[in-house]
């Protein structure tokens, strides 16, 4: 069965990167994973790296890797804003390892509780996030 | 007077001059154009960060004053300047009319028995600040033409801990404003603490009219909660704020340049004009002199 459509655009720093009807839109929250439908309730989330997943009908879904970002669902419309988003064919293993290798030993090295550590562990979440991504296509 | 072959020699330097300032103009000219629509493309993001953090400041309610970031100190005794410069030179008073602001605000600081923590993107600035014999906190170069999110979301964190750290109480942001592609305008803004008025206040908010933002006050679900939410935006607000100054400094950098290279080569033109006229009558001169001399001869002979 056909969803009713909504309105859904996802930006970037570097410029817009998706803007038009959908009927879905999957992604993980802070608290967990989340599929907005059509006259989803407002919401204002923090998003975590993960499969960005945008139905545009049920046969034609778009699948990125997105990086850290906010999502924010009022009047029927989604919004999503994120700090870098990737075609997952784009996605680098031998550079998201590396990165995850730099994240974890900058992690270690930096003192407990740090802004340095807090940067270092998000870098870490990224790549591991990334690198399930492409484990799982 | 110069003789023919000197003013030659220098009419062909100052034409290869000439050939060097045109192609670097136009290479500034190409690259503003593309530093020009990273900030048309930068602009919606920014404006639904400050959309964002400003709803999430509005639910937050009397937790916004809980948010490190937002809060004022006093006093204010160091404050962190950021000069925002470019890695090269060649483009008029671009670098130093900044360095210049930066000097000044740290003197009226230092009047105030205050302390200036210094800060600089741009091999210029850097090395202006450390001729000065000043100390910098932070020196960031090697992207100033071509800045990334990634610079930007560093500079960001940098002054982030130094701020939470007490390291630093109030930062302020200098650079080179795009006006357009003759006029930079050098700017100062307060980035830390991150002012409130400028997130809560509601003016400029014209694509949300005033009903549509009552009917939509309150009645959001935030996961995490908003004050939690805030936590976050506020840092990312600061880093769309700098990364925002980077991208119209590369762009202001491109039109110095560019305006640079034009008064170049056309001062390099009238000097080749100028030159020639010499050489011309250099030229004539020696003609008339041995016209006089061969005249002489035949006199003589008679």
């Amino acid at each position: 069965m056909a969803h009713t459509k909504f309105a859904c655009e996802v930006l970037t720093p570097e410029g817009e990167v998706f803007n038009d009807e959908v009927e879905m839109v999957s992604t993980r929250t802070t608290l967990g994973l989340i599929a907005i439908l059509a006259n989803h309730a407002p919401v204002l989330a923090r998003l975590e790296p993960t499969e960005l997943r945008i139905y545009r009908s049920e046969n034609d879904i778009l699948r990125l890797a997105q990086a850290e970002g906010f999502m924010q669902m009022s009047d029927n419309r989604a919004l999503l804003l994120l700090e870098q988003v990737s075609e997952i064919d784009a996605l680098d293993r031998g550079e998201l390892e590396r990165a995850r290798e730099a994240a974890q030993s900058a992690s270690e090295a930096a003192p407990e509780g740090s802004e340095e550590a807090t940067r270092a562990t998000r870098e870490l979440r990224r790549a591991e996030a990334f690198l399930r991504i492409l484990d799982a296509s | 007077m110069a003789s023919q072959r000197e003013v030659r020699t220098r009419i062909a330097s100052f034409k290869n001059i000439e050939k060097i300032t045109r192609a670097m103009e136009a290479v500034s000219a190409a690259r503003l154009r593309r530093a020009e629509q990273r900030i048309a493309a930068l602009r919606p993001y920014a404006d639904a960060v400050r959309r964002m953090t400003r709803q999430a400041a509005r639910d937050a309610g009397s937790e916004i004053k809980r948010v490190p970031l937002l809060a004022t100190r006093e006093p204010q005794q160091r404050v962190a300047i950021l000069l925002i410069t470019a890695d090269r030179g060649l483009a008029g008073a671009f670098n130093s009319q900044i360095v210049r602001a930066g000097t000044q605000l740290a003197s009226e600081l230092e009047a105030q028995q205050r302390e200036a923590v210094w800060y600089a993107s741009g091999r210029r600035g850097v090395s202006s600040l450390t001729f000065r014999g000043r100390d910098l906190s932070g020196a960031y170069t090697g992207f100033t033409d071509r800045p990334a999110y990634t610079d930007a979301r560093q500079i960001a964190g940098e002054l982030i801990t130094a701020f939470l750290d007490g390291a630093v109480d109030r930062a302020e942001i200098i650079y080179n404003a795009y006006i357009s592609p003759l006029t930079q305008r050098a700017t100062r803004e307060t980035l830390l603490p991150a002012s409130a008025a400028a997130l809560t206040g509601a003016d400029r908010d014209e694509d949300e009219p005033g009903e549509e933002r009552s009917a939509r006050r309150g009645n959001a679900e935030y996961e995490p909660e908003a004050d939690e939410l805030l936590r976050e935006l506020v840092p990312h607000y600061v880093e769309v704020s700098i990364y925002r100054a980077l991208l119209e400094s590369a762009a202001s950098e491109h039109g110095a340049r560019m305006t640079a290279m034009r008064s170049a080569t056309e001062n390099a033109g009238e000097l080749i004009d100028d030159l020639t006229l010499e050489m011309n009558r250099a030229r004539q001169a020696e003609i008339t002199q041995e016209i006089l001399e061969v005249v002489a001869g035949a006199g003589s002979l008679v």
